[in-house]
C-alpha cells in the first residue's frame, strides 16, 4: 500500500518537476577600465540593497609563515580610511538603518553592506573608500591582533568541536596551503610587520581582483553611474596576484588520530579527499551528501540517531574549494557508545554506498530535495549579491545562478555509486576520534 | 610609508576631476526615502473558528503554513517539561506511518514539518505543497502519540537538563523565574527530573485534546498561494474540526519587591558571577509605551554601541558583553538587564549598571543618541520586510494581541516621534531599581563583601527556594596548619605504620563510561608502583623505587621534571601526611573552614620544599583527608583545577583508606573504586620493576 502511494508520488513528482520553473535571476555584468567587474540585480520587492564587494584572496594565497593574513584583513579593513574616521564605519551603517559584516574562506574574501534602498550612495563610498585607501596603521593592526586572538579563543578554543575543522585540513593536505586554516597562527600574525600588511593590501586589494556585487531595489543606469564615480578613480593593481600552483600528491594510506577536546561525548569524524568544486564528480558528491544526510530521513540520521540511538547528531558535506574539496562524515557518540562502535556504523552506511546504487525512490527523494532548495535559496538581496559574486570568481559564470540546477539535474545514480566507489576508500580519508580530555589514551590503537 | 603614498599623489589628478559629482571627504546624504509597503494580507474565518491569514508573494514557487494554537499559559505542576516535550511526540509518527516512513514522505516531498506544543508548520515547494499540507493535517488529527518515541524523547529532556544543572546561566534562569513570578504561576515552574520523569502518554493526548481548538487557532499561509487555493486547503482538511471551550485560567499578578534584594546563588567553583537586574513590567504589547520603551532601551543597553556595552565592557572590561531588554508580554512583561563579569568586579560591576540606570532616569540622553537608535529601530523594521513571513507575523500579532489594524503602518512614524523626553518618561516608568532584584550566580564568599549596601542580601539555591546564608566560619587561634597536618596523620593511622611493612591497593576506575583496572603497592621504605590498564592492556605505570622515577604512558618513557619526582615521592608515602612531617621543607598553612560533603573540613594550604602549593582539605571532627585541590597546566587552555575527593575511609591493620575517590577535573570525572586492600603480603623490591 505504501509503495504504490510512494510511485505515484514519484509520478507525479517528475512530471510536475519538469514545469517547476525556477524565478531567474536577471542581472547586468560589465567591468570598469581599471578591472573591476560590477554585477547589478534589480529587485523592487523591498526597498533594500545589498552591496557586496568580493576580493578574490582567501588564506590559501598566504605567503608561508604568514598564515591568518586574509582573515586579519577582514578585521582590518573596518579600521577606516583616509575619509572615515578609526571606528566610524561601522556607525555609519547602522545610522543609516542598516546591517553589515564580512567573512574570509581559503579562497575569497567578501564584505557587504545592507541599507535602505535610498542610502545606496553611503553603501558605495564605504566599500569604495576601503578599496582605495584604507587606513593600514600600527594602531590598528595591534587592535585587530588582540580581536582576532578573542576571535579564536571564543569560536575555536573555546568551543567544544571547533577545532575539527582545522585538525582535519592539516592532516589532509601535505603540500597546498589548505593544511592551514583562515584564522592562521597568532604567531604569525604577531611577527608580520606593517609594511607586509601594506604589500598585502596593494597585491590584492585592487580593483581588478574584486567583483562588486549589489542587489536590491535599484535604479539601474543611476547605479552604473554611481559606480563610476565612486569605483572608477580607484588604480588598477600592478603587482602580481600569486595564486598557489601546486599538486597535491595522493594521500598514501589512511591517516588515523585521537584528538582531545573540552567536550562530554566522542565524535568521530571521517573525511575523504575529494574533486574541486564545479567538476562534474563535485556534483555527483553534492547528490551523496543530501543521501546521508539531506533531512530526517537521510541515511545517517535514520540509521545512527532514530534506529539504533549511537549518535546525538551525524552529518555528512562537501566542503567544497576552488582548488580541491573533503567530503566529511561526522558522528557526535550518545552517551555510553564507544567511538569504534560508531566508526563501524558509519562505515557500513559508506559501504552501502559502494555497494549498488540507491533505490530509485530514494534518489528521486533526493533531487527533491536539492530542487526545492536550488529554488528557495535565492529569497535575500544579501544572499544574492554574495552568489553572483561566488560564482562569478569561481567559474566566470554568474549565470549559474540559474542554471546549475542542469548540472545536478544530470548526476544519475551511476554517478554517484561511481565517486563512492573512487573516493571513499580508506587510503583516502582522515579519520579523527574527538575525546574528552585525559581520555585519550583510551583510544590510542596499538 | 612612504610607498603607501606615491599612488596616491598619482592619483590627484583623477581625485579633483572626480569631485565635480562626488565629494570624498563626506559621507553622501541619503537619497529620498522610499514608502515602506507593507505587503497585502488577506484573512477570513472557517465556521469552526479558525482564523485563516494569507499572504500572497510569488516571488519564490515556495508555500509555508503554520498553525498556532493561541491558548493561554498552563501550569505544569509535577509535570513540569510537559510542553516542551509534546511538539516533538507529536511530529514523531501518525496512526498509518511511523516515524521513518513519516520523515522520508516530508523529505520526498522535498519539505519540512516542525512542531511544538502550540504550533505546527512546514514548507515546500509550491507544487508539492497540497500533498506537504495532507501530511500536516494527518499529523494533527491521526498522531501516534507512541510511548517508544515519548520514552526516546524524555531521554533527551533528561541528559539536556542534566548538563544544565553545571551552567551559571541556566541557573540564574530558573532562579529568576521563581523569584519574578512564584512557583505557581506558568512562568515560575521549574522543570526537573521527577516531573518529566512524570510526563506520561495520556497527559499529552489530553493536552492535546484540551487545548488544540480551531476557536483559538490561526492557519498563516504565506508565499506563492492565493486566498481561494488557501480556502479550499483549509475548508478541507480543518473544516471539519471541532470547536470547544478551552480553559482560561486566572493567574496572580506577581508583585515586585518593596525594597531591592540581592538574590545571590552560591556556586563556589564560579570563576565569573552571572549578574542579572530583573523586575515584571505591566506592559503588553501594543500598548503605546512599547515603541518608546524600545527606543529608550536601545539606548540603555541594547546592543554593541549602548551604553551598558560601552561602560562595561568598552571602558572598563569587566566583561564581554552587558546588555539589557524590555519584553512585552499578555500576561506579564519584564525587565532584564544581564552580564557575566569576573569575580573581583562583581560588585563594582554592579555599581555601574546602578549608575547607568539612575542617569537614564534623570539626565535627558543626547539627540545623537535618540537618532542612532531610532536609525537602528528603523532600519531594521525596514529590512525585516525582506521575509514575507515578516508581514504574515504582523497579521498575527494584530489578531492575537487584539492590536489596531494600522498598527505596523504606523509602526515608523511612532519611532520617529519619540525624543528625549519620552525616553527619559519611559525610563522613570519601567526601570526602578528600588523595585528589582538582582540574582547573582557566583562564588558567594568571593564576591559577598559589600553587597550588602545595595539591598537585602538573601540567598537561593539552584531552584530559586530561600535559604540560610553560608555561615563563614571562625577559625581557633589554637589551631595551625601543623596541627591540622599532625591530627590527619594520628587520624589516618600513622602508628599503625609501625606495623605495616607492605600495602596493596586494587580496584576499579570509571570515566565517561569506560572501566579501568588500578592497582597500588608500596613497600617500606620508599618502593611504589602503580598501574592502571583496560581490559589487561597496560596504559600507564608509575614506578618509584630506591631514589629513582619512571613513569610510562602506552609504554612511552615520559619526561619527569624535579617538580614532578617531588610529587612521585610524596605518592610513594603510605600515609602522606606523616611523610611531610618527617621532611624538612614543607609548611603548611590554614586557610579557611568550608563545607566538604556538608561536614566543616579545614583547607590547608600546603608548599614544599620546591615551592609547589596545593591545599588539603581535613575534616574538623575526625581529623580525616576528605579532599585536595591542585592546579595543573593544561597547555593552551590555561590552568586545569584538579579536585579529588577522599570517601568512605575504612581501617586496614590500623590503616584508614578511602573506599572512595573521585578525581574532578571539570568536564572529566574519574571515579577510583577499591575493591580489594592487603597489608603485609611479604612484597620484595624485587616485587618492583
Amino acid at each position: 500500500m505504501k509503495k504504490m502511494f510512494f510511485v505515484v508520488v514519484a509520478l507525479c513528482l517528475l512530471s510536475q518537476h519538469l514545469q517547476a520553473q525556477t524565478r531567474k535571476i536577471e542581472f547586468d555584468e560589465y567591468k570598469l577600465p581599471n578591472g573591476l567587474t560590477v554585477i547589478l540585480h534589480r529587485d523592487k520587492t523591498a526597498p533594500v540593497v545589498a552591496i557586496g564587494v568580493l576580493y578574490h584572496v582567501g588564506s590559501k594565497n598566504e605567503l608561508p609563515g604568514r598564515t591568518g593574513f586574509a582573515h586579519f584583513f577582514e578585521h582590518l579593513m573596518f579600521e577606516g580610511s583616509d575619509n572615515i574616521k578609526r571606528g566610524e564605519f561601522m556607525k555609519y551603517v547602522s545610522n543609516a538603518g542598516g546591517t553589515n559584516n564580512a567573512n574570509t574562506t581559503q579562497d575569497r574574501t567578501y564584505y557587504y553592506e545592507v541599507l535602505p534602498a535610498n542610502q545606496l550612495q553611503l553603501g558605495l563610498w564605504l566599500e569604495s573608500e576601503r578599496m582605495m585607501h584604507s587606513k593600514i596603521e600600527q594602531v590598528g593592526v595591534n587592535t585587530q591582533r588582540e580581536v582576532v586572538k578573542e576571535e579564536k579563543r571564543t569560536r575555536i578554543d573555546n568551543q567544544p568541536y571547533g577545532s575539527i575543522i582545522g585538525e582535519i585540513f592539516k592532516r589532509a593536505f601535505k603540500v597546498h596551503p589548505y593544511k592551514y586554516q583562515p584564522i592562521g597562527s597568532m604567531d604569525d600574525l604577531n611577527a608580520a610587520k606593517l609594511d607586509e600588511f601594506i604589500q598585502f593590501y596593494k597585491t590584492f586589494y585592487v580593483p581588478n581582483n574584486a567583483v562588486l556585487s549589489i542587489a536590491g531595489d535599484i535604479d539601474i543606469p543611476e547605479t552604473k553611474k554611481l559606480i563610476n564615480d565612486y569605483f572608477g578613480p580607484i588604480p588598477k593593481g600592478t603587482l602580481p596576484i600569486p595564486r598557489p600552483n601546486v599538486t597535491e600528491p595522493p594521500l598514501g594510506g589512511e591517516v588515523r588520530d585521537v584528538v582531545e577536546d573540552n567536550i562530554q561525548l566522542p565524535a568521530v569524524i571521517e573525511a575523504y579527499r575529494a574533486p574541486k568544486q564545479g567538476t562534474k564528480e563535485y556534483y555527483a558528491f553534492n547528490v551523496l551528501s543530501t543521501i546521508l544526510s539531506g533531512g530526517n530521513s537521510a541515511q545517517l540520521n535514520k540509521i545512527l540517531v532514530d534506529q539504533k540511538q549511537l549518535a546525538v547528531a551525524t552529518g555528512a558535506f562537501n566542503y567544497a574549494l576552488e582548488d580541491a574539496s573533503l567530503f566529511i562524515i561526522y558522528s557526535i557518540a550518545n552517551a555510553g557508545i564507544k567511538p569504534t562502535i560508531l566508526e563501524n556504523n558509519m562505515d557500513s552506511i559508506v559501504n552501502a554506498m559502494k555497494s549498488g546504487l540507491v533505490s530509485e525512490h530514494e534518489f528521486q527523494k533526493v533531487k527533491n530535495q536539492i530542487n526545492t532548495q536550488f529554488v528557495t535559496r535565492n529569497a535575500t538581496m544579501q544572499g544574492i549579491a554574495e552568489s553572483l559574486a561566488n560564482y562569478q570568481v569561481y567559474f566566470g559564470d554568474a549565470d549559474l545562478i540559474n542554471t546549475e540546477i542542469k548540472k545536478l539535474d544530470e548526476v544519475t545514480r551511476e554517478d554517484v555509486l561511481a565517486v563512492a566507489q573512487k573516493y571513499l576508500v580508506k587510503n583516502n580519508r582522515v579519520i579523527l576520534y574527538y575525546v574528552p580530555k585525559g581520555t585519550k589514551s583510551q583510544y590510542i590503537k596499538k | 610609508m612612504k610607498r603607501f603614498i606615491l599612488p596616491f599623489l598619482l592619483l590627484a589628478p583623477i581625485a579633483i576631476w572626480a569631485q565635480e559629482t562626488i565629494n570624498r571627504a563626506v559621507p553622501p546624504p541619503p537619497g529620498p526615502a522610499k514608502i515602506i509597503e507593507i505587503g497585502k494580507t488577506e484573512k477570513f474565518t472557517l465556521n469552526n473558528g479558525l482564523e485563516v491569514i494569507v499572504v500572497r508573494n510569488t516571488k519564490l514557487p515556495r508555500i509555508s503554513v503554520s498553525l498556532t494554537v493561541n491558548r493561554d499559559p498552563i501550569l505544569e505542576g509535577n509535570k513540569a517539561g510537559l510542553t516542551s516535550m509534546a511538539g516533538q511526540l507529536l511530529r514523531s509518527g501518525t496512526t498509518t506511518m511511523d516515524k521513518a516512513s513519516l520523515d522520508d514522505a516530508i523529505d520526498f516531498l522535498g519539505g519540512n514539518i516542525y512542531a511544538s506544543a502550540t504550533s505546527i508548520g512546514g514548507a515546500s515547494l509550491s507544487s508539492n505543497f497540497k500533498k506537504l499540507f495532507a501530511i500536516i493535517a494527518d499529523i494533527v488529527f491521526h498522531p501516534s502519540f507512541s510511548n517508544t518515541q515519548l520514552e526516546k524523547i524524555k531521554k533527551q529532556e533528561l541528559s539536556g537538563l542534566a548538563q544544565s544543572k553545571d551552567d551559571p546561566n541556566s541557573i540564574a534562569g530558573n532562579v529568576v523565574s521563581k523569584l519574578l513570578y512564584g512557583a505557581n504561576h506558568p512562568y515560575g515552574e521549574i522543570e526537573t527530573d521527577s516531573t518529566v520523569k512524570n510526563v506520561s502518554v495520556e497527559d499529552i493526548k489530553t493536552y492535546f485534546s484540551t487545548y488544540w481548538k480551531p476557536n483559538i487557532s490561526y492557519l498563516v499561509f504565506v508565499g506563492d498561494i492565493t486566498k481561494e487555493e488557501a480556502k479550499e486547503l483549509a475548508e478541507k482538511y480543518f473544516g471539519k474540526w471541532q470547536r470547544a471551550d478551552v480553559p482560561k485560567p486566572q493567574y496572580p499578578v506577581p508583585s515586585n519587591p518593596a525594597k531591592p534584594i540581592i538574590a545571590i546563588v552560591d556556586r563556589p567553583v564560579s570563576v565569573q558571577s552571572v549578574i542579572n537586574f530583573v523586575q515584571t513590567e505591566n506592559l503588553k504589547p501594543g500598548e503605546p509605551d512599547v515603541i518608546p520603551v524600545r527606543v529608550m532601551n536601545d539606548i540603555l543597553g541594547g546592543g554593541s554601541s549602548s551604553r551598558l556595552f560601552m561602560n562595561l565592557r568598552e571602558k572598563h572590561g569587566f566583561t564581554y558583553g552587558a546588555y539589557s531588554a524590555v519584553n512585552p508580554d499578555k500576561l506579564i512583561g519584564s525587565f532584564n538587564a544581564e552580564a557575566s563579569v569576573r569575580n573581583e568586579k562583581t560588585d563594582s560591576a554592579i555599581g555601574e549598571f546602578l549608575k547607568e540606570f539612575a542617569l537614564i532616569r534623570t539626565t535627558p540622553v543626547s539627540e545623537t543618541e535618540v537618532s542612532l537608535a531610532k536609525n537602528t529601530l528603523s532600519g531594521a523594521f525596514a529590512r525585516s520586510l525582506e521575509n514575507p513571513a515578516t508581514v504574515a507575523n504582523f497579521a498575527l500579532n494584530e489578531a492575537i494581541y487584539h492590536l489596531p489594524a494600522d498598527y505596523y503602518q504606523n509602526y515608523l512614524k511612532n519611532i520617529a516621534a519619540v525624543n528625549a523626553g519620552t525616553v527619559m518618561e519611559m525610563a522613570q516608568k519601567y526601570i526602578q531599581p528600588q523595585h528589582m532584584y538582582t540574582v547573582i550566580v557566583g562564588n558567594a564568599k568571593q564576591i559577598v563583601n559589600g553587597l550588602d549596601k545595595y539591598g537585602t542580601v538573601q540567598y537561593y539555591d539552584v531552584e530559586g527556594n530561600a535559604i540560610a546564608a553560608p555561615v563563614i566560619k571562625q577559625i581557633d587561634a589554637s589551631i595551625t596548619g601543623k596541627s591540622v597536618i599532625e591530627k590527619a596523620a594520628a587520624a589516618m593511622g600513622e602508628a599503625a605504620l609501625t606495623n605495616i611493612k607492605d600495602l596493596e591497593i586494587s580496584g576499579t576506575a570509571g570515566a565517561m563510561g569506560q572501566t579501568l583496572q588500578f592497582d597500588q603497592k608500596y613497600l617500606l621504605p620508599d618502593y611504589f608502583e602503580q598501574t592502571l590498564s583496560i581490559q589487561g592492556m597496560l596504559l600507564q605505570k608509575q614506578l618509584t623505587k630506591e631514589g629513582t622515577y619512571s613513569v610510562t604512558a602506552q609504554g612511552q618513557e615520559q619526561p619527569l621534571k624535579d617538580d614532578d619526582k617531588e610529587e612521585l615521592s610524596e605518592s610513594a608515602a603510605m600515609l602522606p601526611e606523616a611523610f611531610y612531617l618527617s621532611k624538612n621543607g614543607y609548611s603548611f598553612t590554614v586557610k579557611d573552614v568550608e563545607p566538604v560533603d556538608g561536614n566543616d573540613a579545614y583547607a590547608v594550604e600546603i608548599k614544599s620544599p620546591r615551592g609547589r602549593v596545593f591545599t588539603n582539605y581535613y575534616d574538623v571532627k575526625t581529623g580525616l583527608k576528605v579532599k585536595s585541590v591542585v592546579e595543573k597546566d593544561a597547555g593552551p587552555a590555561g590552568k586545569l583545577e584538579v579536585q579529588t575527593y577522599y570517601q568512605d575511609y575504612k581501617s586496614y591493620n590500623g590503616l584508614m583508606v578511602p573506599m572512595k575517590t573521585i578525581v574532578d577535573q571539570g568536564k572529566l570525572k574519574i571515579e577510583l573504586d577499591v575493591k580489594d586492600v592487603k597489608t603485609n603480603q611479604g612484597l620484595k623490591p624485587t616485587d618492583f620493576k
